[in-house]
């Protein structure tokens, strides 16, 4: 028999044979190991759980029509081939187009989207009544029903007038002529003009949305005292020569000079009324947000609406990945050259690594203390196993066993008890992860065969580690102790 | 040709003289008894002899090695390869069986041989009880596996503490029978005992008193082929 089948059988002896005692040795190791292969577990699992539970968050990702380019929903699709199915969560599109309430000629944003889509990057949407589900339906965010009075089952009419273009910009101001005109006044709101040149080039028909405005102060440039200044004036206006500004709404009363200033004539006289749509409201929305100041409808009644279909501004993205992985997919959609360029929302990004961050310095703490811990029993336990077997080590000794032998067979006996209990600890430790995965994140995790080896080595050098001080006292036995008759 | 000589060795522990000049001489083959009473030094003297402890003064020649001056690294090296070891308590390694125990002394001092072990065991009569745990062996057998330990390697001198102590007369018998053989074979024997019945089965006797040799005797009625 080989001295290697002796050491062998001489360390599973003293284990099998000596059963209770080991026992707590292996439970402390088991325990140890399971805690440390279940925090791993779910330390490497925690950023995949999270990514579904950030999505909740919205949107993480922008495509924007790249310069000189028009951005449309299949544009949009065709370029999103570069993002694996399994990962986009949600694929947004967004047209923002202003447009006029006919009750009171107020103007608002209009988005058109696509509701179903809203539901996925924006799930924190919350809206009283329903999502619209049909055509001629919209949802209005709740600022707007405020505005206007509003509410599920209302119908609105909403009238388009589209925005100067290009070549209208350019065009000379001819007698008979409509224009139009915005500027931005208090609070970075807008102020809108209308109005039409006399035969003497001369200021007739004004009109002056200034609705956005505080009521108080700027919401009196919308009065007749300060309206009719501009009637029969020419063009340019100078404020506080042509025109006096209202005491109070110096910035509204300047805004409505610039807009009048900057007016460019409308294509025709029927585009000033534009396409006129009745509407149901059949929910309203409540975000805390910007978008309570929108209403939103499907892209194809703004596309009747406007006479303008299949643009975009911008789609909206949920893709549910790590930052680096985003970014990676960034940097991809922006060199595909497909007419889209692509941004991530770092408020979103940046606020998900650093949680996850923090997540993993904690689980990394935990598993420290952990080791300690593991290491802390295993050593009392072994050490308790020296003092036991004091006369054993002894006996040995004075057979003539070498220091080196004392040692190798505790560190032997050691390592073998971490073998089987990193073993042990690796079932049990997948169990645990998977207690917390389950409670803690809803969801379940998938074994890491790599784990198992990864844990029994890790418990073997912890278990060997922690031997070190009772092997010591192992050696400092007298082999004299055996002859004295007790 | 002597295989151990003490020459004026004592050992000190503070105030007490443990071993007080003490010169002794014992020859290769010889079967020696010592004696004494209670803290006459027997005990020191046994763990100086089994290099287990060394002397404060005097040499101890082993094969004509002074021991008395080897580290404790080799005094192990020495122990494990010339002197075979029997002690009062029996000893054994409680989780390994009678043929384990055997084999580990094998495994100490070259290359664990089951067979061989087995041999040992046959010789003390223990052949069947090869695979029971001490749990499961008498004293009696106990300590004959511990003598089949202690001549396992073929040592040049066995060293036995109190072999009789804790046995009943048959077993006592049986042990000495065993030493009787060992001797035959040429072994050298130094055995620590109270029992004067044991210490005349010896050739001679040194009795210890105060840490001094008080007197050695020689057995006039040493049978060497008495069973």
């Amino acid at each position: 028999m080989s001295r290697r089948k002796m050491f062998l059988r001489m360390i599973t002896a003293s284990l099998l044979r000596r059963r209770s005692r080991m026992l707590v040795a292996l439970l402390s190791i088991a325990i140890g190991a399971a805690i440390l292969s279940g925090l791993v577990t779910v330390y490497y699992d925690v950023p995949r759980q999270m990514q579904a539970e950030f999505r909740s968050y919205g949107a993480n990702m922008l495509l924007v029509p790249a310069e000189g380019e028009k951005l449309s929903v299949e544009k949009a699709a065709e370029a999103l081939h570069l993002i694996p199915s399994g990962q986009l969560v949600g694929q947004t599109p967004y047209r923002y187009v202003s447009v006029q309430m006919m009750r009171n000629q107020q103007t608002f944003v209009a988005a058109g989207t696509d509701f179903d889509q809203v539901r996925t990057t924006s799930p924190y949407f919350t809206v009283e009544g329903d999502y619209p589900s049909g055509a001629r339906q919209i949802l209005i965010g709740k600022a707007v029903a405020d505005t206007i009075g509003a509410k599920t089952g209302s119908v609105v009419e909403l009238s388009f007038h589209p925005q100067s273009t290009e070549s209208t910009e350019t065009a000379e101001l001819k007698p008979g002529a409509t224009l139009a005109g915005s500027a931005v006044g208090f609070n970075q709101n807008p102020v809108y003009v209308s109005f039409s040149l006399d035969e003497e080039m001369k200021i007739r028909d004004f009109t002056v949305d200034v609705s956005s405005q505080t009521e108080e102060y700027g919401g009196q440039c919308g009065e007749e005292f300060f309206t009719r200044q501009f009637t029969g004036a020419s063009l340019p206006l100078t404020l506080g020569e042509d025109i006096d500004a209202v005491s109070g709404a110096t910035i509204t009363s300047t805004a409505v000079v610039e807009a009048v200033n900057g007016a460019r004539p409308t294509e025709n006289a029927a585009a000033v009324t534009g396409n006129t749509l009745n509407l149901q409201v059949t929910g309203v929305l409540e975000t805390g947000g910007k978008e309570e100041n929108y209403i939103f409808m499907s892209l194809d009644d703004l596309g009747v609406l406007t006479g303008e279909k299949d643009s975009i501004d911008v789609m909206e993205l949920s893709v549910s990945a790590g930052a680096e992985e985003l970014n990676s997919y960034v940097d991809a959609l922006n060199e595909a050259d497909n007419g889209v360029t692509a941004r991530l929302v770092k408020r979103i990004t940046n606020s998900e690594t650093a949680v996850l961050d923090k997540l993993q310095a904690l689980v990394f703490l935990v598993t420290a203390v952990v080791l300690l811990l593991t290491m802390i029993c295993v050593s009392t336990t072994m050490m308790a196993v020296v003092t036991e077997r004091r006369k054993e080590i002894g006996l040995r000794k004075a057979l003539g066993a070498s220091d080196g032998s004392i040692r190798t067979e505790f560190l032997g006996e050691g390592m073998f008890l971490g073998m089987l209990g990193g073993l042990l600890g690796a079932l049990l430790g997948f169990g645990f992860a998977q207690i917390i995965s389950v409670n803690v994140f809803g969801g379940s995790i998938t074994l890491q065969p790599l784990l198992v080896p990864i844990t029994m080595i890790v418990s073997m050098i912890i278990s060997a580690l922690s031997c070190m001080l009772p092997i010591k006292h192992a050696i400092a036995i007298d082999p004299a102790l055996v002859l004295k008759g007790e | 040709m002597s295989l151990l000589e003490l020459k004026n060795v004592s050992k000190i522990y503070g105030e007490l003289k443990a071993l007080d000049k003490v010169n002794i001489h014992v020859d290769q083959g010889e079967w020696v008894a010592i004696m004494g009473p209670s803290g006459s030094g027997k005990s020191t003297m046994m763990n100086i002899i089994g290099c287990m402890d060394k002397p404060t003064m005097g040499e101890v020649l082993l094969d004509g090695v002074d021991i008395a001056r080897e580290s404790s690294k080799k005094l192990t090296d020495i122990r494990r390869d010339k002197i075979g070891l029997v002690f009062q308590q029996f000893h054994m390694v409680n989780y390994l069986t009678a043929v384990e125990n055997v084999m580990v002394s094998q495994y100490y001092h070259s290359m664990p041989d089951e067979k061989e072990a087995l041999d040992a065991l046959e010789l003390v009569g223990l052949r069947e009880r090869a695979h029971h745990l001490p749990s499961q062996l008498s004293g009696g057998e106990q300590q004959r596996v511990c003598v089949a330990r202690a001549l396992i390697n073929h040592p040049e001198l066995i060293l036995a503490d109190e072999p009789t102590g804790n046995l009943d007369e048959a077993n006592e018998n049986i042990v000495l029978s065993l030493f009787r053989q060992l001797h035959r074979e040429g072994t050298t024997l130094i055995v620590v005992t109270h029992d004067p019945e044991v210490a005349e089965a010896a050739q001679r006797t040194i009795v210890l008193e105060h840490g001094r040799v008080a007197r050695e005797v020689n057995n006039e009625n040493f049978d060497p082929n008495a069973i």
